[in-house]
């Protein structure tokens, strides 16, 4: 098998890609005879692209570098130019992947992954086509991997979809939401289905309500260009927060195969209530961060951030309240919100269980009891928590509510698995469970499609702020807070 | 039910860094023979008023706190900040993070703790507390600092549901009412005095040898104590003067001097005494004794961690006082 991947002296190969490579290499879980091929328009020699490669593992790997497992990791990476916009840009490319898997023993076997911008994956995909590397040989697989964003919108999305599937059958794309190949998102479903605790409370009778955070610290950083062009909604909530509320409210499957689960998943956007018109006004916020403190230093304000148009509209943060208008999650509201400069970087979902009623134990209105909460913690601080009333010890009726905490790190030992490892592992194995299937990706566009036409309409509203280092804007709250509820913080 | 100590673990992190460093701290910890589990029921936020060189190892600045034995009586999520008040502002400059585990290897349970060094501006502490809280546990404040000349930012009020101190440490009991003023006025945050608890035998005796206060509220009481108990003189006062109208409130008087015992009450006929072991009370028909709870400072601490009720009486007592001292509270 050879992986090709396109971009690959880029920032995602330098920071996720080799690194997650080298860690399935230490664990003995590559296949025999890999080779992995980066490639992009300079032309540099393999030495060189060894030299980058381990660079990037030596400050993103979550190992460090054993000297005589990267000399045998170091043994399979090759780098080969290949010039995109060259009628023959890729004729050179086959000639030295032809070579690589001739040496090796290679079977043939190939996938490409577009570490690239998404306006070049249609343009690669169609060389690739062009150059004869699909459809592969009889017998042999090419498969297609593309990162996220696919599109800025429904329209881009689908000319991107229509444009892979020209050349690459649907079972063959793995379009990557790196949030489902994190371990935490993955035991959402084990802990969902394999205890008899939970599931059963996993429906409107019991839960007053969900909330999802997925909370940045940075700000923009060096992604300028791309975010003030994308904003919040786009950048984390069409992706990374609506999989998370999936896997979170989806029916138990019938079966683990990739499509039965990923058809549960679609059920669940299929089943969100549209937001349109001024219920966009009323069931969503969006924010930009201001100057403040994060740990005690002074941060810029988002348009005072370098690469930022001073007179930028971008949002980066987005609050909003979903519905799951079906059968199990019927009145239930889901509470979403992502944003940038928040206090920590923290990502998690909490499940909060309905109040008891108002007598024996929470009959005083001025102590009411804390309703029992699911906290399910994505990153960091890995693992999940159950609160539970209990009793003080001590001759007095007092009620504290415990923690039943479960943590990766006390509990497992060791570093669990990035992402992208469990991700390239997956698509070498030609399992698409953590993946997200075109109609998935389109159904999620267009549930926030109403949302960014919305936005569009209503330019010259005033865009709240937040100072850097808080939770969001006082509209956020009061989003929540009109309901009776309050953000629970990471 | 407090376990004993069985390992602790420190190790000097950079405030950037912290979580990772706790994070590879509970790896390290978990790959032993004995299975930790992590206990954790509270955050538990302890200020330090600056304690220690700026240069100074970053654990000296929980020296002379029982956080482990508070920890092991009920497990928090300990964050000290202390804060350096007066150095030149700047963002946290030193950090250590630890695990402390009890009790016996087939039920072994760790506590961590992180010790966080800053002289940064007010404004930006709410920064760094809300990094290190856990939004899913309730959250005291303990205020190991003198209230009337540390008094607490809004952040710190902000963050908690509980703010522990102990007015035994007041050295000017009516600025530190009168910064008590913020804390009770915010509904979200209860009060929790170490030394109020100290009071709990006396207020006893006196109600069981008069009965409620509203019926003998227009008796005369002087409450008398010495210097160093000025603060729990003037907590019994409160108490008395909350449970009167106001035109009863000079009924009520404390006098501070030379007195062996912490506390004094003289109602009418009957003398109140308060000391270390109890309330004693004569000039009933039958002289009696209130015990005082036998417990350490950790005890007391645990035990207010533990309570999430609103403690109204001590509010009462706190509004009175802070309606006697009127204008001279800060």
């Amino acid at each position: 098998m050879t992986i090709v991947i396109f971009g690959g002296a880029g920032d995602l190969a330098h920071r996720k890609l080799l690194p997650a490579l080298y860690n399935l290499h230490v664990d003995g879980l590559l296949p025999p005879r890999i080779a992995i091929a980066g490639t992009g328009r300079k032309s540099i020699g393999d030495e060189q692209y060894r030299a980058f490669a381990k660079d990037g593992v030596a400050k993103f790997s979550r190992r460090p570098i054993d000297e005589a497992a990267w000399s045998a990791f170091a043994a399979i990476l090759f780098f080969a130019a290949a010039d995109l916009d060259s009628e023959r840009g890729l004729a050179a490319l086959g000639s030295r992947l032809d070579v690589i898997e001739h040496e090796r023993g290679g079977n043939g076997d190939r996938i490409y992954y577009l570490a690239i911008p998404p306006s070049l994956f249609a343009p690669t995909v169609r060389q690739l086509s062009r150059a004869r590397f699909v459809p592969p040989p009889e017998g042999r697989v090419a498969r297609l991997i593309v990162e996220k964003p696919i599109g800025h919108d429904l329209e881009s999305a689908r000319a991107i979809n229509d444009a892979i599937a020209d050349t690459f059958p649907e079972k063959d794309i793995y379009r990557i939401d790196h949030y489902l190949g994190k371990e935490t998102v993955q035991n959402i479903l084990v802990m969902r289905f394999a205890n008899s605790i939970f599931e059963p409370l996993f429906n409107h009778r019991h839960v007053d309500h969900v909330q999802i955070t997925v909370a940045e610290e940075e700000g923009v950083g060096t992604r300028a260009g791309y975010y003030d062009q994308a904003g919040a909604l786009r950048d984390m909530v069409q992706n990374h927060l609506l999989q998370l509320l999936a896997m979170v409210a989806m029916e138990p499957p019938h079966s683990l195969d990739a499509d039965v689960i990923r058809d549960e998943r679609l059920a669940v956007f299929r089943s969100l209530r549209p937001i349109t018109g001024d219920t966009v006004d009323s069931d969503v916020v969006r924010a930009r961060y201001a100057a403040g403190y994060v740990l005690g230093k002074p941060v810029p304000a988002y348009t005072a951030e370098p690469g930022v148009d001073a007179g930028s509209r971008t949002e980066t943060f987005v609050a909003l309240r979903a519905c799951v208008d079906n059968w199990r999650w019927a009145g239930v509201p889901f509470f979403l919100r992502t944003g940038k400069r928040m206090p920590k970087r923290a990502s998690q979902i909490s499940v909060h269980l309905k109040e008891v009623p108002p007598i024996l134990f929470n009959a005083d209105p001025s102590a009411r009891l804390d309703p029992s909460i699911l906290s399910i913690r994505i990153q960091p601080d890995e693992g999940f928590s159950l609160g539970v009333n209990s009793k003080v010890p001590g001759p007095h009726v007092r009620v504290f509510p415990v923690k039943m905490d479960f943590h990766y790190g006390s509990t497992f030992g060791g570093t669990s698995p990035e992402a992208y490892e469990r991700l390239l592992l997956d698509v070498m194995a030609g399992d698409a469970t953590l993946f997200m299937r075109r109609d998935s990706v389109e159904a999620a566009w267009n549930w926030v499609m109403p949302i960014l036409d919305r936005w569009a309409q209503r330019q010259q509203d005033p865009l709240p702020e937040y100072p850097a280092g808080d939770w969001g804007p006082a509209e956020a709250e009061r989003l929540i807070t009109a309901t009776g509820r309050r953000w629970l913080a990471p | 039910m407090a376990g004993a100590v069985a390992e602790r673990v420190w190790r000097k992190s950079d405030p950037d860094r912290i979580e990772a460093d706790l994070a590879a701290l509970w790896r390290e910890i978990a790959a032993g023979e004995t299975r930790i589990a992590r206990a954790v029921m509270s955050n538990l936020v302890v200020f330090r008023d600056r304690i220690a060189p700026v240069d100074a190892d970053p654990t000296a600045v929980v020296a002379g706190l029982p956080l482990e034995e508070v920890a092991a009586r009920h497990p928090s999520r300990t964050i000290v900040l202390e804060h350096c008040y007066g150095a030149a502002p700047g963002p946290p400059f030193s950090a250590a993070v630890g695990i402390t585990t009890f009790g016996p290897p087939q039920a072994r349970y760790g506590v961590e703790q992180i010790v966080v060094r800053s002289a940064c501006p007010d404004a930006s502490l709410l920064s760094i507390l809300r990094r290190f809280v856990r939004g899913d546990l309730p959250t005291t404040v303990w205020w190991t600092a003198d209230v009337s000349t540390a008094p607490p930012p809004e952040p710190f009020i902000e963050v908690g549901r509980q703010f522990l101190y102990d007015s035994r440490s007041w050295s000017d009991i009516r600025r530190a009412v009168g910064a008590m003023a913020a804390v009770i006025a915010d509904a979200r945050i209860d009060p929790a005095d170490l030394n109020w608890r100290r009071l709990a035998p006396l207020q006893r005796a006196l109600v069981h040898a008069r009965g409620p206060l509203p019926d003998w509220a227009t008796v005369e009481v002087r409450v008398h104590a010495p210097r160093s108990e000025e603060a729990l003189a003037w907590l019994c006062a409160g108490w008395l003067r909350a449970a009167r109208r106001a035109p009863d409130r000079a009924a009520v008087t404390v006098e501070i001097g030379d007195a062996a015992a912490m506390v004094s009450v003289q109602v009418g006929d009957i003398a109140a005494t308060l000391t270390q072991h109890g309330a004693v009370v004569e000039g009933t028909a039958a002289p009696f004794t209130i015990a005082s709870r036998v417990e350490s400072d950790a005890d007391a601490v645990a035990d207010e961690l533990r309570t999430l009720a609103r403690d109204a009486t001590l509010i009462g007592t706190l509004r009175a006082l802070i309606d006697s001292f009127g204008a001279t509270a800060a």
